[in-house]
């Protein structure tokens, strides 16, 4: 198991290279695979030092513009030797330390309301970020699984393709997608029932 | 609660929420993705040209570079080297509404295609813009160029900047030929220059040695391809080798295609 892993994170830092080198190339699908694979991390990590959806949102796209302007300017070999994923979070930060300066700039005296706990909190509240809360705690819940379950998971559940197209994509045979669709789900149960307040707890 | 049951439940939790992860994840992502590129890259499709497939490098701005390449990294490189831009695929409807344009615009039509020429100098732009200006099926010389472009001394400088214009064919600088009327080069060859030419039905032998027409019915002389010139009858033409040649001979420049005199 644990080999696997080691085996699944050499895996990931290869496709990482590969995606570095296709920038560097020039290949003009390469900018598109860098948002659609790190938007979702990214918009956790903006998320969650700014608090706010569309902040994060904004945030995101503003770390991609920053990018890929950057990337523009860059030699074939500086492109290269980028560790992009950690590039992109510190980028990711700086953007946000922007938006916090921004907002005390914008907001000079009235404070933003706290929200109100006099009526004990969030029992039967829907509110949106509460709803945002929840399905952000099943992505970061997802991020820990083992890597095998998170694609299938991810591609079965977020991305809704059958298991026929899961199982083409990743050259893994249909019913071990199944299996690690199953496994991965009942692993995501077990941690996000352990972080509600006390409902799944045995 | 079983243990079972409780497994069971959070189970189905975990669907419902990755579900709506996936429904928020990809009401985002449509449009985040779009947006980054479109900000953040340079778009990049290709298109059938008479001088075969090319690419075409586009900003926000317009057409910046269209060329042959082995490949389209390698044309991304080069433009990456130019202008410091990355090149993405031009998925967004915006690019691919520029993209029908430039198709039919490479095709012969009559269309406008918006150039972005932000990454050449003030005069290398005035020369560009006039050479826009020439109209299929005819021909001007590099002289006349330089003279439209405010510069009347620079023709040879209007040869550098025709070797290294960006947008050619959307600049159709194979519509600027030599000041005998013979046709020159051309930065993807002299001979695909003359196929061109021929393509839109410049008399390209016939220029040769005589790029102007001259009739003794209005004592107007004209560039060979433009139209009044096309209308002389065959019988009252008049060729001449240059423009100072049919001054000397009496006749005066056209106003419509406004051959330039001595320069």
């Amino acid at each position: 198991m644990g080999m696997e892993n080691e085996l699944e994170a050499a895996e990931y830092m290869k496709s990482e290279d590969l995606l570095t080198r296709r920038l560097a190339d020039g290949d003009p699908g390469a900018p598109r695979e860098m948002v659609e694979r790190y938007h979702a991390e990214l918009y956790r990590y903006a998320w969650a030092l700014l608090r706010d959806g569309s902040a994060a949102e904004d945030a995101v796209q503003e770390v991609f513009e920053r990018t890929f302007t950057a990337l523009g300017r860059y030699s074939k070999e500086r492109i290269e030797a980028l560790s992009l994923r950690p590039w992109l979070y510190r980028i990711t930060l700086n953007v946000a330390r922007n938006a916090w300066r921004k907002s005390r700039r914008e907001v000079p005296v009235a404070e933003t309301p706290e929200p109100d706990t006099r009526f004990g909190g969030a029992s039967g509240s829907t509110s949106g970020t509460e709803s945002r809360e929840s399905w952000m705690d099943a992505l970061e819940a997802l991020g820990r699984l083992s890597e095998r379950q998170r694609v299938v998971v991810t591609l079965r559940y977020i991305e809704d393709l059958s298991y026929a197209d899961i199982a083409e994509q990743t050259g893994w045979p249909e019913n071990t997608c199944k299996t690690l669709a199953r496994r991965g789900i009942g692993r995501l149960g077990v941690l996000l029932s352990g972080r509600s307040d006390g409902e799944g707890g045995s | 609660m079983n243990g079972e049951g409780s497994r069971r439940f959070g189970e189905e939790r975990a669907l419902g929420l990755l579900r709506d992860a996936g429904k928020h994840l990809g009401a985002m992502r449509e449009g985040l993705v779009e947006r980054a590129l479109t900000r953040g890259t340079d778009r990049l499709f290709t298109c059938d040209s008479p001088l075969g497939e090319v690419y075409v490098g586009v900003s926000e701005r317009g057409v910046r570079l269209l060329g042959r390449a082995a490949s389209p990294e390698e044309f991304a490189r080069r433009y990456r080297e130019r202008f410091g831009r990355l090149l993405s695929w031009g998925t967004d409807e915006s690019t691919r509404a520029l993209a029908r344009r430039v198709a039919t615009a490479l095709a012969g039509e009559k269309v406008e295609v918006p150039a972005d020429l932000s990454g050449t100098t003030p005069f290398q732009r005035r020369v560009l813009e006039v050479v826009k200006g020439i109209p299929r099926g005819e021909v001007r010389s590099y002289a006349w160029v330089a003279r439209e472009a405010g510069s009347p001394k620079a023709s040879r400088a209007v040869g550098t900047v025709m070797a290294s214009n960006p947008v050619p064919l959307v600049i159709p600088c194979h519509r600027v030929i030599k000041n005998d009327g013979t046709t020159g080069n051309y930065a993807f060859g002299a001979e695909e220059k003359v196929g061109l030419l021929e393509g839109e039905g410049v008399p390209v032998s016939e220029l040769a040695g005589s790029p102007y027409l001259a009739t003794p019915t209005t004592g107007i002389f004209c560039h060979a391809t433009c139209p009044n010139a096309r209308r002389i009858k065959p019988e009252n033409r008049r060729r001449f080798r240059s423009a100072q040649a049919a001054i000397e001979a009496g006749y005066r420049p056209c106003r419509v295609c406004r051959p330039a005199v001595a320069g």
